[in-house]
């Protein structure tokens, strides 16, 4: 080949691939993304799009994420789904129970990915793990045995507990199973539960005031987006009141939280984003088995251990993924 | 003619330029095929064998993988059964499982059982610890298998028909020791079986004792649980993998993608690791072996195609041009000349043509001539006077020559009267009888008109006593010639034969013009014979005197005295041949 030929060559092998590029970046995934609290809060933030761009998606470029957020207010859910099928999203994910339920029900065909929605099959959103069968699939957690276990595991913490405070969404199924978990383990463990039901934000006060009459030793805050929305008041409370609280997620004990055992956030949003990519690329919700959390952890915060005089016995500590000291 | 006629009856029904051309041809494509289609053979065993191979390295590595996987597991399980049960130890045990756990994200479950067979410790990712249930394992097939192989793989079960689960147990050097019976989180071997890639999109999956999918990139291929059609797909797959023997299966992945799969089993839970690599991306190298050895016997094929043809065609042009030749010669076109100069036996062929053209053409100029020859020369004296090349015999010269001229008598009256066919059929007869005689006699014939002719002796062609051998030729001729007359009588034709013959000088030579030449005698010894034989009666013989002189005694001679002769001043002596019955046929009493 004369070099004349070479370059006219290259100039070709260039333009077709140039060519080749821009077909392949031509279609545009929309991904609604639909959570019950403020976006960014929880769930559905950074951590999808990171997921996504792992997956070869760059938002703006081949993928565009709508976020929708209903700021707590479950009845805007169905009208904020219908916003998302009226643009055309290839696929929902949602985080939240009310959000998976809000979404069979308005999203018609298009495929869900369900996060943090409880125990699916309970909730009846599919009919079994393993044949989803409709356009539903996601992950699902193991959360209401696990409200035993943190119950089992503040004990562990804090040996001289007997008299626990639950509190719980009472409006959500999903919340009241655990919190019904919670209490068998206590009869069976010989404690006592403060039952601490809420349904509003101003509940709150009243739960405040119920905790003020007759102190707990300590609380369990089953995790919803009410609760998950007034944190910051119940962890200033344990903390005025030198209460060792439980949480569900890691992320609440390093924002002050005690200590918290529960499903590894960050991986339950990875694999909720495989499944979104499954289908992406053209695979069925319904032949995609919804997964169950498989690593969990248990976080501690020994500032504020220490702030409540509290001495975390090595038991705790020997398995504790995640100490923040 | 003869060319011409072999060639429309003997006509070759393949041209030599196919024979050769398909002889070349063969010659050439036959070796390169057998060479060509053994090497593509032993090449489609030699790949076939390397992808073997190859799957079955990966399908071993694929083994030792999950073996690693399972290993690991079992090897932290076996720090929970270092310690034995004894008093105020059960807080140690209890913190080996612990770290054990924290250690082992697999792990979803450890229950500890002393050396009596109790339960004492149950740990759980889910549920609450439970202490000292005491529930009795020694009958568990768990406790039993680890106590006697140290390390017990159970079988695989599907959680929530869901995800697969195992149960392991292990058991302490000591039975005191106790076993620790874990239950595992399969789903965790996808960071292992997803990391294993074969060939360009090649994978591995597990299955375990009973077929069911342990392990595949795919998780929720795993996850779909029994009666799935992929993972049946798989449990065929492996049917065929097992039917290949060592070799590989072919059939169809979970995808449905025909695939080549290899196996090695997984040492422990006795499951087996399978690598499948697609069909079409591991038969790549083969089929662009197979191409490859096509293409070479393509252009081996075009090659000897062009080879055959030129040398063909080298054999077959000068061998046209050869039969143009012999055609062109066959024709009588001697000057045609056949150029060929291959340097080889053709040109020589040619050459030969060539020459034999030319020897031809001198063949044929010389036939001519002999051929003019004999028009007055016997035969025998015309092959003589050619094959000596002795042509200079016929130039012009003086010589003592025996003329001799006869004719019928009586003839032209008979002419007037008689058929033209029987004119003709007489005088053949005639010329026919005498023409024997005057070939045999070598004598020449100068000329013939309508029933007389002349001959010349001893010209061109010498030949002793000239004279005696005249006459004997004249008897014999008069012989011949009466007894046809006696048949002729009988058919009621009068004519006789009479004879004259003389000698003398004269000259001799070829008289005419080109295309047409004679041979003659002029002087006065042919005036003589002419008049001697005009005055010759039927049945006579008459010579002059020199020829008397010259046959002397060999024939008795009548002189018949002197004749006045046309055109001879004085009279000339004549002699009458007297021809006795031995040599004459006898004259008919008429006379």
């Amino acid at each position: 080949m004369t070099i004349l030929q070479r370059t006219i060559f290259a100039a070709v092998a260039l333009a077709l691939l140039h060519t080749g590029a821009l077909a392949q970046s031509g279609k545009i995934y929309r991904v609604g993304l639909v959570s019950i609290g403020a976006p960014g809060v929880l769930i559905l933030g950074s951590g999808v799009a990171r997921d996504f761009a792992q997956r070869g998606y760059v938002e703006g470029q081949n993928v565009v994420f709508e976020h929708r957020a209903a700021q707590g207010k479950v009845s805007s859910l169905p009208g904020l789904i219908d916003e998302l099928v009226a643009s055309h999203v290839d696929v929902i994910i949602t985080s939240s129970y009310p959000a998976a339920l809000a979404a069979k029900e308005h999203a018609g065909n298009t495929p869900i990915v369900v996060t943090f929605s409880g125990d699916p099959v309970a909730t009846g959103l599919v009919s079994s793990l393993a044949h989803p069968g409709g356009n539903i699939t996601g992950v699902s957690e193991i959360a209401a045995e696990l409200s035993a276990k943190r119950l089992a595991v503040l004990k562990e913490a804090v040996p001289s507990v007997r008299n626990v405070a639950v509190l719980w969404n009472a409006d959500d199924l999903g919340m009241s199973l655990r919190y019904q978990a919670a209490e068998a383990e206590a009869k069976r463990s010989g404690m006592l539960i403060m039952p601490l039901g809420v349904r509003a934000p101003d509940d709150f006060d009243t739960a405040f005031s119920e905790m003020t009459k007759t102190p707990p030793d300590a609380i369990l805050m089953v995790t919803d987006i009410l609760t998950n929305l007034n944190r910051k008041r119940v962890m200033e409370f344990a903390s005025e009141h030198h209460l060792p609280a439980i949480y569900e997620y890691a992320y609440l004990v390093h924002d002050g939280g005690l200590i918290s055992y529960g499903p590894d956030v960050d991986a339950i949003f990875d694999r909720a984003v495989g499944l979104a990519d499954r289908i992406l690329k053209g695979a069925k919700p319904a032949d995609l088995p919804l997964e169950l959390p498989a690593r969990f952890e248990l976080a501690i915060n020994l500032k504020t251990a220490k702030a409540r005089g509290l001495a975390i016995p090595e038991s705790i500590l020997v398995r504790a993924d995640d100490v923040i000291e | 003619m003869s060319t011409l006629d072999v060639r429309s009856t003997a006509r070759p029904r393949r041209p030599l330029f196919q024979k050769y051309f398909a002889a070349l041809f063969v010659a050439v494509v036959v070796p390169l095929a057998a060479n060509g289609a053994s090497e593509g053979w032993f090449g489609y065993r030699d790949q076939r064998a390397f992808l073997t191979q190859r799957l079955h390295a990966e399908a071993r590595s694929a083994a030792g993988k999950i073996e690693g996987f399972l290993g690991d597991i079992t090897d932290q399980l076996m720090w929970t059964v270092q310690l034995p049960w004894r008093e105020g130890m059960d807080e140690r045990h209890r913190f080996d499982v612990l770290r054990l756990m924290r250690q082992v994200p697999a792990v979803l479950e450890i229950i500890l059982v002393d050396g009596a067979g109790s339960e004492r410790l149950h740990v759980s990712r889910v549920d609450p610890d439970i202490v000292n249930s005491e529930i009795d394992h020694s009958q568990d097939p768990a406790l039993i298998g680890a106590r006697s192989d140290r390390t017990w793989y159970g079988a695989v079960t599907l959680y929530e028909s869901s995800e697969p689960h195992m149960t392991v147990a292990v058991a302490g050097a000591r039975e005191i020791n106790g076993v620790t019976i874990a239950v595992i989180n399969l789903k965790l071997i996808w960071d292992v079986i997803s990391a294993i890639h074969v060939g360009q999109s090649g994978d591995a999956f597990v299955l375990d004792r009973s077929g069911r999918l342990v392990a595949h990139p795919d998780i929720s291929l795993v996850l779909r649980g029994d009666d799935d059609p992929a993972a049946a797909r798989l449990t065929q797959l492996r049917q065929a993998a097992i039917a290949g023997g060592g070799e590989t299966g072919e059939g169809s992945n979970a995808d449905n993608r025909p695939v080549i799969a290899a196996m090695a089993p997984i040492r422990g839970p006795e499951w087996t690791a399978f690598v499948e690599e697609p069909a079409s991306e591991a038969f790549t190298p083969l089929r662009a072996a197979l191409w490859r050895t096509g293409l070479l016997l393509l252009a081996g094929a075009v090659f000897a195609a062009a080879l055959a043809y030129l040398l063909a065609r080298r054999m077959t042009g000068p061998i046209a041009l050869l039969e143009k030749g012999a055609e062109a010669i066959g024709a009588g076109r001697f000057d045609h000349k056949i150029k060929i100069s291959t340097g080889d036996e053709l040109e020589g062929l040619a050459s030969r043509f060539n020459e034999m053209a030319v020897e031809l053409a001198v063949s044929q100029e010389r036939s001519e001539r002999i051929g003019r020859l004999k028009r007055f020369l016997s035969p025998q004296v015309a092959e003589l006077v050619e094959g000596s090349d002795q042509e200079a015999l016929l130039d012009s010269h003086r010589a003592e020559v025996v003329v001799i001229f006869c004719d019928l008598r009586g003839f032209t009256s008979f002419s007037g009267v008689a058929a033209p066919e029987e004119v003709m059929g007489l005088l053949q007869e005639y010329y026919e009888a005498l023409g024997a005689i005057i070939t045999r006699y070598e004598a020449t014939l100068t000329c013939f008109m309508g029933d007389g002719l002349m001959l010349l002796l001893n010209a061109p062609v010498p030949c002793p006593e000239p004279a005696l051998r005249g006459v004997q030729m004249a008897a014999e001729m008069q012989s011949s010639i009466q007894s046809l007359i006696t048949g002729w009588r009988g058919r009621g034709h009068t004519v006789g034969f009479g004879v004259g013959l003389a000698k003398g000088p004269a000259t001799v030579g070829r008289i005419g013009y080109e295309g047409r030449q004679d041979y003659t005698a002029i002087g006065n010894v042919v005036n003589l014979a002419s008049r001697i034989c005009a005055a010759a009666a039927d049945g006579q013989i008459l010579i002059d005197a020199a020829a008397a002189a010259e046959v002397g005694d060999a024939f008795a001679l009548a002189p018949l005295g002197t004749r006045p002769l046309r055109g001879f001043a004085e009279a000339v002596p004549v002699f009458a041949v007297e021809l006795h019955d031995r040599d004459v046929v006898a004259l008919p009493a008429a006379g």
